[in-house]
């Protein structure tokens, strides 16, 4: 057990983080992230004019029952925190559900509550638990009416004994997956009802951090921060590019400028070469010893069974030329290689992968 | 590649030693490995050295973090567990036995006297 954002979380269960990361990979595992935030905003013009000088997306035009991966922003464009803002109906009236980071609650909800004071913070009285792995919807499908219709990023309401539970196919993996939000007194028989299930397990923050790494996914704290722009971190994407020319919207000056002519520092992978495990922190140097970058996150890779990370280089460097990493005062040789390190294995409509 | 010697005693930092003709062989508890998680990669010290107490001689990287393992008494390695360099999950198999880490040639067995046996190791972690 370790302490994480003011909680004691494990870092494994019984079995250790290798076996939980192939099972999640193979078959499926369950992660407690009862830790997040999670908050109800009901919408209206005014809420909606308000959030969006944070959030860069036309709210407005999100569509109901499913889910956005995006950000708060600071006036430098940097990065609050990272969300998935979702539309669902409550009790018939229009709801933004956002689940945020347990690390960044003070400073969204200073936010949030700026933006609606009628904010409902749902995480005191709801779990949070997510089913991740290609066995996933068998898993589900025992429990609740889950139909395969529901692809990724649809969220739903269901009915789990008489309580509402919030249910969306997501989750940080890069598996398929489902994450679901519910009453607390729920959530033991709901857990222990996945837990029949005798080819899944519960899985803790170790893999759950070698898994959305090896995805090549973006953990705040580590590839995001109040300094780094979306895209710096390679999320632009995630960004309503139509938004950046609004100057209600935080930062859209800074980084309107950094689409047209990219950003000074770059977000990589790396493989080490050698069997050297990369980590956070550590310093990246060109061949004549130049600091070019550092590594923001580092893992062993069960499934390539060696270490990756994620880090930032200068955009200056040329990448023809070989990337050094200083572990232990030795210059150990590593690779650049592509994001993801593992094919992302989404259920969407049409196809199945990113 | 089993050893069975001299009685098996324990550092603070978690080695173990055992004594065969002048010869320790070093590796790191079960409790050690248990608490370190998977094991995934070790920096084995060179052979040849000359090394005292407490000095960091290698390094185990485990999924979780890397962890140096210190030289449990004064001596010059001689050998390497070199299974290790390519399956070092050998020390979460068998970290007492097979998942031995390095032999060193003894230069002060007084030190070695001190360390700690087996049921005072036990009641150390149990503090």
């Amino acid at each position: 057990m370790v302490p994480f954002a003011g909680f004691n979380m494990p870092i494994n269960y019984k079995s250790g983080i290798i076996n939980e990361h192939k099972n999640v990979r193979n078959h499926s595992g369950i992660f407690d992230v009862s830790h997040m935030g999670q908050i109800l905003i009901e919408i209206n013009d005014l809420t909606i004019k308000n959030l969006e000088i944070f959030i860069p997306l036309k709210l407005k035009n999100i569509r109901k029952n499913k889910s956005n991966y995006t950000f708060l922003l600071n006036k430098n464009g940097g990065v609050v925190d990272d969300l998935i803002v979702s539309l669902i109906d409550i009790n018939g009236k229009s709801n933004l559900y956002i689940v945020y980071n347990a690390s960044r609650k003070n400073e969204d909800e200073k936010i949030f509550f700026k933006c609606a004071p009628d904010s409902k913070i749902i995480h005191n009285k709801n779990c949070l638990f997510a089913i991740q792995g290609p066995e996933s919807f068998e898993v589900l499908k025992n429990i609740i009416t889950v139909s395969k219709e529901m692809k990724f990023l649809d969220i739903r309401l269901f009915d789990y004994n008489k309580k509402k539970i919030i249910v969306s196919r997501s989750g940080y993996t890069g598996e398929d997956g489902f994450e679901i939000s519910i009453p607390t007194e729920q959530a033991e028989v709901f857990l222990k009802n996945l837990l029949k299930n005798e080819n899944t397990m519960l899985c803790g923050l170790g893999s759950r951090d070698s898994l959305r790494l090896e995805a090549g996914l973006s953990l705040y704290g580590h590839e995001l921060n109040e300094k780094i722009t979306p895209i710096e971190a390679g999320l632009s994407w995630a960004l309503d590019k139509e938004r950046l020319n609004d100057t209600k919207l935080n930062g859209n000056n800074v980084l309107s400028e950094q689409l047209k002519n990219k950003p000074s520092n770059i977000k990589i992978g790396l493989v080490s070469v050698n069997r050297t495990m990369l980590r956070d922190g550590m310093i990246l140097f060109d061949n004549t010893k130049k600091n070019i970058g550092k590594i923001t996150s580092g893992c062993f890779s069960p499934n390539l069974n060696k270490s990756i990370a994620i880090g930032y280089v200068s955009k200056e460097f040329n990448f023809e030329n070989e990337i050094f990493c200083e572990i232990r005062n030795k210059m150990e040789l590593v690779k650049k290689t592509n994001l993801p390190f593992v094919k992302k294995n989404y259920k969407k409509n049409g196809s199945n992968n990113e | 590649m089993g050893v069975t010697m001299s009685e098996k005693k324990y550092t603070k930092d978690h080695e173990w030693v055992s004594i065969d003709s002048g010869i320790a062989t070093v590796g790191i508890s079960n409790h050690a490995q248990e608490s370190l998680g998977d094991i995934v990669f070790i920096e084995l010290p060179s052979v040849g050295k000359s090394v005292n107490a407490k000095d960091e001689i290698c390094v185990v990287e485990s999924v979780k973090a890397a962890s140096d393992i210190y030289a449990p008494i004064d001596g010059e390695i001689m050998e390497v567990n070199n299974n290790l360099e390519s399956d070092a999950a050998i020390i979460n198999q068998d970290a007492e036995n097979t998942g031995w880490i390095f032999k060193m040639k003894v230069s002060n067995l007084s030190q070695y006297d001190e360390l700690m046996t087996e049921d005072d190791y036990k009641k150390f972690l149990e503090q």
